[in-house]
């Protein structure tokens, strides 16, 4: 067991002006996580922090928190990477609405704009005997899934936002996420949606906003590589762009 | 942290009942490794911007005639232009180098029927392509062909 200092940024919007920070001295266990730090210290020495988690086993994607400045899922990542000081504040980029909960409002709304769903043109005869025929929902090859299945695995965290240098400075920039999920149902077999969704991506604040930092990839716990999902995206719109410039009708 | 973010980063559409801290970022955020290397990139614009008016300043001396062109040829040689040059070629390198590295990720999954071809080729085809234009263009100015 070893002592670590443990400095939380603590924010009460009725008490107080701005963030300030409290340090609290935690005997931490080897085969702790970061959060388990945190949990120590909201169970053991004061109540009054708060803070977002729930699995504990990086799949809710809640814990996510800056440690020592890097956007960090606090039950993936050891205390033992850290030394005796350890420096926990709310994501960057975000307005936070007490201690280490962030303002998720602003998020969801950017989400939901790129339509992460399938969007059928309209349910088809042909859809409906199949989806009787196979007691299931529409059909996908193995090879269709596989183009798409590394972007549907993200699990909200927020922390591509938090890392994104994009994010901080231009607010209208829909985020990594939202693109990669975007993209992810642009790119689903079943999907009918493309268009509706081609026209919120290449808009103003979207995927050309991006300016290929990668820093959204290098933080993501789960490889979702959302900077590849939103350059693949600026591609495709330079394909589209260059097919209507020299074929009739953008080559349809 | 300690650096505001932009005040309107990540912020509700509406505005909520809670009074909210305005967003920050951390204050040492570009001396992170991968930061820099980005600022990097980003940056060789300037020497790309500067270089540019070297080339307009060029033209226009070979326009002039024979005599400004060797005086433009002559202030080439001062030490000053010649750490400028290198510090170009060390810009288009680590360009090209980050460049290619993130280039194959970036490649639609499908393009029509077609599969794109494997990272690593993609990586190898960039290089064969960089090093034959350099190649050529060499030849053509130390007067090999052409």
């Amino acid at each position: 067991m070893a002592e670590k200092t443990i400095v939380i940024t603590r924010f009460d919007p009725d008490k107080d002006q701005a963030p300030r920070k409290q340090e609290y001295k935690v005997p931490c266990e080897p085969d702790w996580k970061v959060l388990d730090a945190v949990n120590f210290i909201k169970d053991e020495l004061d109540g009054s922090v708060s803070h977002r988690w729930s699995c504990r086993m990086a799949v809710c994607g809640s814990c996510g928190m800056m440690v020592n400045g890097q956007p960090k899922l606090t039950c993936k990542t050891s205390i033992n990477d850290y030394g005796d000081r350890i420096d926990i504040e709310p994501l960057a980029n975000f307005p936070v609405v007490r201690d280490l909960v962030v303002e998720l409002d602003g998020f969801m709304h950017k989400f939901e704009s790129v339509k992460p769903w399938i969007v059928r043109a309209k349910e088809k005869a042909a859809d409906k005997a199949a989806l009787h025929a196979t007691k299931g929902t529409y059909t996908q090859s193995a090879e269709q899934l596989a183009t798409f299945k590394q972007f549907s695995m993200c699990i909200n965290c927020m922390l591509c936002y938090s890392a994104c240098p994009v994010v901080a400075n231009e607010p209208e920039f829909l985020g990594p996420a939202a693109i990669a999920l975007g993209h992810r149902y642009n790119m689903d077999s079943r999907d009918e949606g493309k268009a509706e969704r081609n026209a919120i991506f290449r808009g103003e604040g979207t995927v050309f906003s991006c300016s290929y930092a990668n820093e959204c990839s290098e933080v993501c716990p789960k490889n979702v590589d959302p900077a590849a999902a939103v350059n693949q995206a600026k591609f495709e719109a330079v394909i589209d762009w260059a097919k209507n410039l020299v074929l009739p009708r953008g080559g349809a | 942290m300690g650096r505001p973010a932009h005040p309107h980063a990540m912020a509700p559409p509406k505005p909520g009942r809670t009074r909210t801290a305005p967003p920050q970022m951390p204050s040492t955020w570009w001396s992170a490794p991968r930061i820099r290397n980005y600022l990097l990139f980003d940056a060789t614009g300037i020497v790309y911007y500067l270089i540019s008016f070297l080339a307009i300043g060029m033209v226009q001396a070979l326009g002039r005639g024979p005599g400004a062109w060797d005086a433009v040829m002559t202030r080439l040689q001062h030490p000053a232009y010649i750490a400028f040059h290198v510090l170009c070629l060390v810009s288009v390198v680590f360009v090209a180098i980050r460049f290619f590295s993130l280039f194959p990720k970036a490649q639609p999954k499908m393009i029509g029927p077609l599969k794109p071809p494997p990272a690593s080729l993609i990586h190898v085809a960039l290089y064969v392509v960089w090093f034959g234009i350099t190649a050529v263009m060499t030849a053509v100015l130390a007067g090999v062909i052409f």
